[in-house]
């Protein structure tokens, strides 16, 4: 079996995604796929580590000493997988070596109940709606199903459309 | 915005349709104009006298009771006004106040948004919206008090906040606590306080300017979902859900 080379390196989307700070987490917005991702403190180290030149053996001391609980690199692998699984590197991880054997169990297991909460990178990811969907009812040629077509504008929902 | 119509008497019923805190403005210019055209009787008695409803060009309603047009007016002039407004940023969901401090309980359509808000002013809140929660830059919510849209088995009945008792709140207040959830049948309200962050996405969902002003509305909402605790659950009734919420904000 191939083993990945600790050379690799890996740039996240940077083009087209609004990057925000909130405390320890790291809010991204890609605009060319209207998806808002929430990186929680591990995978925020790791998306603000890789900068595209850092290998993945560079990155793993810097993120030792960074992080407020014990960490390896097979986290930093999981932070990687999920990050690519977001759609937030722009290069792909290998389909083999460390991401074949990550596990959310065993890293929970490596570093310990309580220290994995903190060091488990997470990314919470949801798709933006478009403005007619947020709304409790839709206007002239919005879609009516499920949502009922607005009372007052006196439509009727034909093929899911209010018309 | 601006409004004309085809006869001078339309206007004043037409007024109590427009939203709260608008004021009259000079100029000639406005972004959307709004024409109200009432149907007139023809001397032929096979025409109609159809009255309509336009937006700029677009014909929003036809409808042979003028009346009917000033309840699409507000239809279209919220969800507008919603999208384009730069002030503010508007999330779907419904609020109240309670002890000076707002709840606001985002949410899909048909996630019992309005049974949760009605159980609220029962309970002695305040309203402030049944559909919009209106932010400022400094994380402070607006009232925006359209009538309660309340479903039924056919059809929709708008009630005003003064039938559960309740008065309607003008000023802008801080936030108290935000509450994502969703009604299911014989679920338990077991609410989890999520991260700013993951609040700021619960948030996200329900903002009708998100994919147009991106960098606005994580920057508002994130100060929001930072400055008041975000709790998750589905919920059952809606009287176990507002009694929870208002212990944990008594305490």
């Amino acid at each position: 079996m191939r083993t990945t080379p600790d050379k690799s390196v890996f740039v996240p989307k940077r083009k087209d995604t609004i990057v925000r700070q909130l405390c320890d987490e790291l809010l991204v917005y890609d605009k060319a796929t209207n998806k808002a991702h929430c990186l929680n403190e591990s995978a925020a180290e790791v998306w603000n580590l890789c900068d595209g030149k850092r290998t993945v053996a560079e990155i793993v001391p810097l993120l030792k000493k960074k992080a407020k609980a014990p960490t390896d690199e097979q986290l930093l692998w999981m932070a990687l997988l999920r990050l690519e699984k977001a759609g937030l590197l722009q290069n792909n991880l290998p389909l083999s070596g460390p991401v074949c054997t990550l596990s959310r169990r065993e890293a929970s297991r490596r570093v310990g109940a309580t220290a994995a909460a903190l060091a488990v990178p997470v990314i919470a990811s949801i798709l933006v709606p478009k403005a007619e969907a947020a709304v409790s009812c839709s206007t002239l040629g919005g879609v009516c199903n499920p949502r009922p077509c607005c009372a007052g504008m006196l439509l009727t929902c034909v093929a899911h459309r209010c018309v | 915005m601006g409004v004309r119509v085809s006869a001078e008497h339309l206007l004043e019923p037409l007024v109590s349709h427009l939203p709260a805190g608008w004021k009259p403005e000079s100029s000639r210019t406005v972004e959307r104009l709004y024409s109200v055209i009432r149907g007139s009787v023809s001397p032929r008695p096979s025409v109609r006298p159809f009255s309509f409803l336009y937006a700029d060009a677009q014909q929003l309603a036809r409808t042979l009771h003028t009346e009917d047009l000033y309840d699409a007016l507000e239809a279209d002039i919220d969800f507008y006004l919603a999208q384009a407004a730069r002030q503010r940023l508007f999330v779907h969901a419904g609020v109240v106040a309670w002890k000076g401090q707002a709840i606001v309980i985002p949410g899909r359509s048909r996630s019992g948004k309005t049974t949760l808000v009605k159980a609220f002013l029962q309970a002695g809140a305040s309203y402030y919206s049944d559909e919009y929660a209106v932010f400022d830059g400094r994380g402070r919510v607006y009232p925006f008090p359209r009538p309660l849209s309340i479903r039924g088995d056919n059809q929709t009945s708008r009630l005003r906040p003064e039938t559960f008792g309740s008065q309607t709140g003008t000023e802008p207040l801080p936030v108290a606590l935000i509450a994502l959830t969703r009604y299911k049948a014989g679920a338990q309200w077991k609410p989890k306080v999520l991260s700013p962050g993951r609040g700021t996405l619960g948030l996200l969902a329900n903002t009708l300017a998100a994919r147009k002003q991106p960098a606005r509305a994580l920057a508002m909402l994130g100060r929001v979902a930072h400055d008041a605790p975000v709790l998750a659950s589905t919920r059952g009734e809606a009287s176990e859900t507002v009694a929870f919420i208002l212990q944990v904000i008594g305490s």
